[in-house]
């Protein structure tokens, strides 16, 4: 750690003065279920962004997740529901308007 | 065998009665059939034969006397390589048998073993293949007995994500739904877990950042029942009103998002669930734990990334969460939390009668649960060479950091125990009631590990970690061996009845029986049997190829055998597996396994034994073409 950027080296500083405690431990909680402090010479959790170690996310990456799961759910209530009327299973969604 | 017979003949009757009894007091559930199919030594109807999840059999007819005589009766190759996880399903006359990628099923005839009556073979995209983090293992089948206007079914998951459900007399499916999607990273190895007319549906892909989530399906439609993720916004986690009631110092409302993240992390903070579950018909809970935080790298995630690395809790009407204590608050490690779940029944110090939940986890601690409201009961080191933890504060339900252990940007931390592989991985151990003592197969690995930034995109690998693994201290470093224990373990007294080490990594969890023996297979190509009391080494058999599932038993016409896989695989076969040399490769698996290939290849397949080899072949006519029908 001998080159440390300047906005680490403040956040340890501030760690250093607010918690007596050498190093994160895990013990020192804000509230319950909320104990994580950032290691001597490493951001706060709120100036990551900006920091050396920014994980500069891409908003559009970190969605695709979530849409991809919502047009599964969306295909799968069409087959359950096609399913349920029909007694048959068709699992190709664009065969289920035909019928 | 006259003696064994008459034996068999007595459990069968035992069984028989034990049957009626509970037909007699159980509350009336549509899943009652599933309940006493597992009562009966005649079936193995779920992972971990009964909703304990204890893989444990009464039978005695195989016992400490006469297991030397123990020998093959049958055996089935399932036609692919790669690692064969899990263990078959037994439902009367019937095995069934599931395999790696491209996750065949086979239902076999117990009377005649050699006649394959059905086979699914699901066409799957080859890239699913490019998203699998750790070989294209499988861990099972579930079963659903079926209603009289549904009929009976096998329910499977593939890699690629879908679940499937199979007529279980025809192997025909019956509904086919999306769970996963491997554009994302997404994909499934998990086994399908049926409780009343629910089929569970875990996830993997935290190596691919995945956002982990655990769905319900009405079994017999395939329509959504409802779907908890482990990380984001309340109503997403499905937090009932008095979630953690009885222990609000574990955290409660308002964890999932900003307090324990930075931003929108938690869309990509991994959690999810792909090990074991257990369920008490009693609480209506059924429990699991989540996964590791993506990525690796603890610099990228500020925060203790609830709720990964979770022991749930959860209604398995509505879904919602009773309880959810974290084992490892901002995890550094990968000790993906997701690993068995065994429940028991036992008195604790103070003499109180508790239901309990027992689970060894990766990050090398074995904690017992009050089982009703999640309370900590016990938390003891699978082994004393564990470091990153100096204790479990039980009171406050905090492991208390070593930090000369921890990891961190910029950083190579060296001799962390237990390594990423954790000294305990997805083996489903067993729980032997009369004894009360836990067999778990344990791994001897440490680690030294150096993360590393990098982008998250969709569909890629986002680990930022290299590793180097190697044996832990009590192992040979020199030479790459000892890096697996098996033990017995005592959860309220917390000691270690016996202890043995073992030449690789105990992989594929264990099966204890009432005959006292603990049976399981090692990735050396064994399958081994010790004297449950004292951990004597009694039998052991040669298979084809190393083993990562876990044995079963079942009894056949008066004849107990035991089952298990053989094709080794999963993450400590990759460098086999994949051929890879870079010690560094397969996350850091290849450089701790470089010895493997001395002992054991590829293989795929089932292997049956019974006293002194007793089949249905016995009779060598059984089988035989006896000219055309007409």
């Amino acid at each position: 750690m001998s080159c440390l950027p300047h906005t680490a080296l403040a956040a340890a500083l501030t760690v250093t003065l607010v918690a007596p405690a050498l190093a994160y431990d895990g013990t020192n909680c804000k509230e319950p279920g909320v104990c994580w402090e950032p290691k001597p010479g490493y951001p706060e959790k709120t100036k990551i962004t900006g920091s050396k170690y920014d994980p500069k996310h891409d908003p559009k990456q970190v969605q695709k997740q979530g849409d991809s799961i919502k047009e599964m759910e969306d295909r799968n209530k069409k087959r359950s529901e096609n399913f349920a009327k029909t007694g048959k299973f068709q699992y190709d969604v664009s065969k289920i308007g035909a019928n | 065998m006259k003696r064994f017979r008459t034996s068999a003949s007595a459990f069968t009757l035992a069984a028989s009665t034990a049957l009626s009894v509970v037909g007699a007091t159980l509350p009336a559930f549509a899943n009652d059939k599933l309940v006493e199919l597992s009562q009966s030594e005649e079936n193995w109807p779920m992972t971990g034969k009964s909703y304990k999840a204890q893989n444990y059999s009464k039978a005695t007819q195989i016992n400490t006397e006469n297991v030397k005589n123990l020998r093959p009766a049958w055996a089935f190759s399932t036609g692919v390589l790669h690692g064969h996880e899990g263990t078959p399903l037994v439902i009367g006359d019937r095995m069934y048998v599931h395999a790696a990628f491209p996750n065949p099923t086979f239902a076999l005839d117990l009377n005649e073993p050699g006649k394959i009556l059905w086979q699914h073979k699901p066409k799957q995209a080859p890239t699913a293949r490019a998203v699998a983090c750790c070989d294209v293992v499988n861990r099972g089948l579930a079963y659903w007995p079926g209603d009289g206007k549904t009929p009976s079914l096998i329910l499977k998951t593939q890699l690629d994500g879908h679940i499937v459900a199979l007529n279980a007399d025809t192997g025909e499916e019956f509904w086919k739904m999306e769970n996963s999607d491997i554009k994302v990273g997404s994909t499934l190895t998990i086994a399908p877990y049926v409780i009343k007319d629910t089929v569970l549906v875990g996830s993997s892909g935290a190596e691919l950042g995945v956002r982990g989530y655990v769905t319900a399906y009405d079994v017999k439609t395939g329509a959504q029942k409802w779907r908890a993720y482990a990380t984001g916004p309340d109503e997403d986690i499905k937090l009932a009103k008095d979630f953690n009631m009885a222990n609000p110092h574990y955290g409660q409302k308002g964890l999932g998002t900003n307090k324990t993240w930075e931003g929108d992390a938690w869309k990509i903070g991994g959690g999810t669930n792909w090990g074991w579950y257990a369920f008490d018909p009693d609480t209506n809970l059924f429990y699991y734990g989540s996964g590791n935080p993506a990525p690796w790298n603890e610099t990228m995630r500020p925060g203790d990334n609830k709720w990964t690395m979770t022991i749930w809790g959860r209604d398995i009407d509505t879904g919602e969460a009773k309880f959810g204590y974290q084992k490892t608050p901002h995890d550094e490690w990968d000790y993906a939390g997701v690993n068995v779940m065994m429940l028991s029944e036992q008195e604790d110090k103070t003499g109180k009668m508790r239901k309990l939940l027992t689970h060894p986890d990766r990050n090398g601690i074995v904690y017992t649960l009050d089982r009703e409201d999640g309370t900590l009961v016990s938390a003891d080191k699978l082994d004393d060479t564990v470091n990153w933890v100096k204790q479990v504060d039980l009171k406050t339900g905090i492991p208390v950091r070593d930090p000369e252990f921890a990891t961190r940007m910029d950083h190579k931390a060296t001799e962390i125990c237990p390594s990423a592989m954790g000294y305990h991985n997805q083996g489903h151990d067993s729980y032997d009631p009369e004894k009360k003592l836990f067999f778990m197969g344990i791994n001897h690995i440490c680690m030294d590990w150096e993360p590393f930034q990098l982008p998250y995109r969709a569909g890629q690998f986002f680990v930022g970690a290299t590793l180097w693994m190697y044996p832990g201290p009590k192992g040979d470093r020199q030479n790459y061996e000892g890096l697996g224990q098996i033990k017995a373990y005592n959860a309220i007294s917390g000691k270690y009845a016996w202890e043995k080490m073992e030449k690789f990594s105990v992989w594929g969890g264990t099966l204890a029986t009432a005959g006292d023996l603990v049976f399981y297979g090692t990735l050396d190509g064994f399958i081994k049997a010790r004297n449950s009391k004292t951990g004597e080494l009694l039998w052991k058999y040669r298979l084809p190829s190393g083993v990562i599932g876990h044995p079963m038993t079942y009894t056949h016409k008066g004849t107990q055998y035991v089952a298990i896989y053989y094709g080794v695989g999963g993450w400590p076969g990759v460098g086999l597996v994949f051929d890879l040399n870079d010690p560094t490769a397969g996350l850091g698996a290849v450089g701790a396994f470089k010895n493997l290939a001395n002992y054991t290849q590829m293989g795929g397949g089932v292997q049956v034994f019974a006293l002194n080899g007793k089949n249905p072949y016995d009779d060598v006519n059984i089988g035989e073409w006896t000219g055309k029908a007409n």
